[in-house]
């Protein structure tokens, strides 16, 4: 009898000092990584740069998938359970409306932005049932291409990062200050860019310089041409008649265009400016270089106008 | 002794409808005061355990314990709504964050509560089966829903309408169930979670149409022109969300003047709930914070005060039985005089006589003393109708 007690005891007090051992993992949580997910790779990269070593960062989002565009399927219980979703606001990917997320996680970066926030209508006006006529609004959803937005977003996850990790403040305040300059910089070149082209029309394969086209006083008008298909005569046709009314020498596209597009926009006195939104993860090269590249050509194109 | 025992027990079988009747009655008796006592304590402390769960209610100025337990019994009442815009509000505070609950929907009479997934992970709920939320249009429901209704993953559940007399009001919505809650003893049990904008949808502020622009049947379309598109009542509405008209669904208007019954407020810590009180009591925030425990409290205070009543009442009925119990015991002890005489004649000694008289007795109250605990046992799973019926 005696025996069995003192083996009970001895189970008990093992029992417990596991018990106190997991305890102790728990209220160690904030030596943890951050589980991070962000939803579209402007945030990605904000969020490795200033988070650095103390985040585990989730992107399930393929290459070749606009992420504003891009569902969810497998990925949705991964994502719920991050310590932090990084929303980029403005109803960039609307899938984030028709899932169950923990919305004390969602940290929504452009909140602090929304009057900033370019209205644009989606579809056209139509009516049904009681509700009476109207249209669909949403907003343009590019806020990064407005590099004050960006280091807005980037503060909100520097903010975001701060709360979950206060111990490591001091780290991510730096590694967020290195960011800041950065994109200081980038903001006061597009901002000598946006004074060298008062006046001037631009125009752009696609509506997604919206904010660009705000921040820096650019007009800009915009076509939905793909890069790598050559648009047909209609399209021509309508750029030609905007063309008549609005003068331009230069056209920004997403990515490079083939040279039969180059060539015609050529013949009509327009010059081709790459400018990559950087929606997505690229192959090679990150987010600060493209930009980088970015304004060098619009300024290379600039330049060489002003001969 | 045994004889004793024996004798008895074929006097109490003989008059079998008698020692029926006597048995229930002082069951009855025995039952009625520890049964009360029972009920009462019980639904105080399954009370005060789910009102201690929750730190922080905010709903709509008006009535504290109505929207308590609008709030955390999910016994829907009528009352103000707030919008999504409060939440917003309160988690700008960095004080810490709110869970919305909006509670006006039923399903085959169990309330649908729709909310955000934090729910689930402060209630610290599990899953039994199936998964969590994920899509607009899944639901989740409690272990009783799953028991009563036979429902399981893969199931659906349709939303009641509001009013069966509004015929071109908003449809009811059939949500796929996609998971089981673990039981945990509280009003989650008998409840069907949904997320937010599922309710919104349900209560039409969103909706999934066929595409108005790219229509093939003419009678769908009442007048096209290149700015307008205005269809006719025969355009299909879809009542049940999937993959393929997932993308349909929309809402109209700005989500943040949205309704919300209330929002459950997690403070980080003490200090925060208290500077998130004062904001409120100083009218910085409208609406207001109620703190459930001190509700819940104060209905039971009231509520209870009748316990008193009913406690004497019992003494008394108490008195008076064991009074006519007496009498009964006495009244049968002259009915058996003869009875008694013949046991006498036959050479059975006083106390034998006595004994078996006792015996007798002491059978019916043991028996009375296990009808009461029978019944006292049963009574624990009247507990939520009790609370349900006479509390809330």
């Amino acid at each position: 009898m005696k025996k069995s007690l003192n083996v009970l005891l001895i189970l008990s007090l093992i029992l417990s000092a596991c018990e106190n051992a997991n305890k102790k993992q728990k209220a160690t949580n904030p030596d943890q990584k951050l589980k991070v997910f962000t939803v579209n790779y402007p945030l990605y990269y904000f969020a490795e740069r200033i988070g650095d070593e103390f985040i585990d960062l989730i992107y399930p989002i393929p290459n070749d998938v606009d992420p504003a565009y891009w569902v969810p399927t497998q990925s949705l219980e991964d994502i719920q359970s991050c310590d932090i979703i990084l929303a980029n606001g403005a109803d960039y990917a609307k899938w984030m409306g028709k899932v169950s997320l923990p919305s004390a996680k969602v940290v929504n970066t452009s909140e602090a932005f929304t009057e900033s926030f370019i209205k644009i209508e989606e579809g056209s006006t139509h009516s049904h049932g009681a509700s009476g006529e109207h249209v669909h609004y949403g907003y343009a959803f590019t806020t990064w291409l407005d590099f004050k937005i960006a280091l807005g977003q980037a503060e909100a996850i520097k903010d975001a990062f701060i709360e979950k990790l206060p111990k490591h403040k001091a780290a991510i305040s730096e590694n967020f200050d290195e960011l800041k300059s950065e994109l200081t910089e980038l903001d006061k070149s597009m901002v000598s860019i946006g004074n060298e082209l008062q006046g001037q029309t631009l125009f752009a394969s696609h509506p997604v310089y919206q904010y660009l086209a705000q921040a820096y006083g650019l007009d800009i008008i915009s076509e939905h041409w793909e890069p790598g298909e050559m648009p047909d005569d209609k399209q021509w046709d309508d750029f030609k008649h905007n063309l008549d009314h609005n003068v331009s020498n230069f056209m920004l596209w997403e990515g490079e265009p083939g040279q039969d597009i180059k060539n015609s926009l050529k013949s009509l006195d327009i010059t081709t400016i790459v400018f990559v939104p950087c929606s997505n993860k690229p192959k090679a090269s990150n987010f600060m270089e493209i930009m980088r590249e970015n304004v060098k050509n619009m300024m290379a194109v600039i330049s060489a106008d002003m001969k | 002794m045994k004889q004793s025992l024996y004798l008895a027990y074929c006097y109490l079988v003989y008059h079998r409808f008698r020692s029926l009747v006597l048995v229930t009655a002082i069951g009855l008796i025995i039952f009625l005061p520890i049964g009360l006592e029972k009920l009462i304590s019980d639904s105080e402390k399954e009370m005060m355990a789910r009102a201690e769960a929750f730190p922080l209610i905010i709903g709509a100025k008006g009535s504290s314990t109505d929207l308590v337990i609008n709030a955390i019994y999910f016994q829907q009442q009528e009352m103000e709504q707030l919008n999504m815009e409060v939440g917003k509000q309160l988690d700008k505070t960095n004080l810490g964050h709110s869970i919305p609950l909006l509670t006006i929907f039923k399903s085959r009479n169990f309330p649908i509560i729709g909310t955000s997934i934090d729910y689930f992970e402060f209630r610290k709920l599990e899953i039994a089966e199936g998964k969590n939320l994920q899509l607009v249009g899944e639901c989740i429901i409690g272990s009783s829903v799953s028991e009563q209704l036979n429902l399981s993953p893969g199931d659906s559940l349709v939303s009641s309408p509001e009013n069966y007399f509004d015929m071109a009001g908003v449809y009811p919505l059939k949500m796929k169930i996609v998971g089981v809650l673990k039981a945990s003893g509280s009003a989650d049990d008998k409840a069907v979670f949904t997320d937010l904008k599922t309710n919104w949808i349900i209560m039409g502020l969103g909706h999934g149409h066929q595409d108005v622009v790219d229509l093939k049947d003419p009678t769908l379309v009442m007048q096209s022109d290149s700015s307008n598109v205005r269809t006719t009542a025969k355009l299909f509405m879809y009542n049940e969300i999937d993959g393929e008209n997932m993308d349909s669904f929309h809402f109209h208007g700005d989500t943040d003047s949205y309704p919300v019954s209330a929002f459950i407020f997690v403070s980080n810590n003490e200090k925060s709930s208290t500077i998130l009180r004062g904001r409120f009591v100083s009218g910085e925030l409208p609406d207001q914070v109620v703190v459930p425990v001190k509700v819940v409290e104060h209905l039971l205070q009231s509520i209870f005060r009748i316990k008193y009543i009913f406690n004497t009442v019992f003494v008394l009925v108490g008195v008076a039985t064991l009074l006519i119990l007496v009498l009964i015991v006495t009244l049968s002890l002259r009915l058996r005089k003869d009875e008694i005489h013949t046991m006498f004649t036959m050479g059975s000694s006083r106390h034998k006589t006595f004994e078996i008289l006792g015996l007798e007795l002491l059978i019916l109250v043991f028996l009375s003393t296990v009808v009461a605990g029978i019944l006292y046992l049963i009574t624990g799973y009247f507990v939520d109708d009790f609370i349900r019926y006479f509390i809330l």
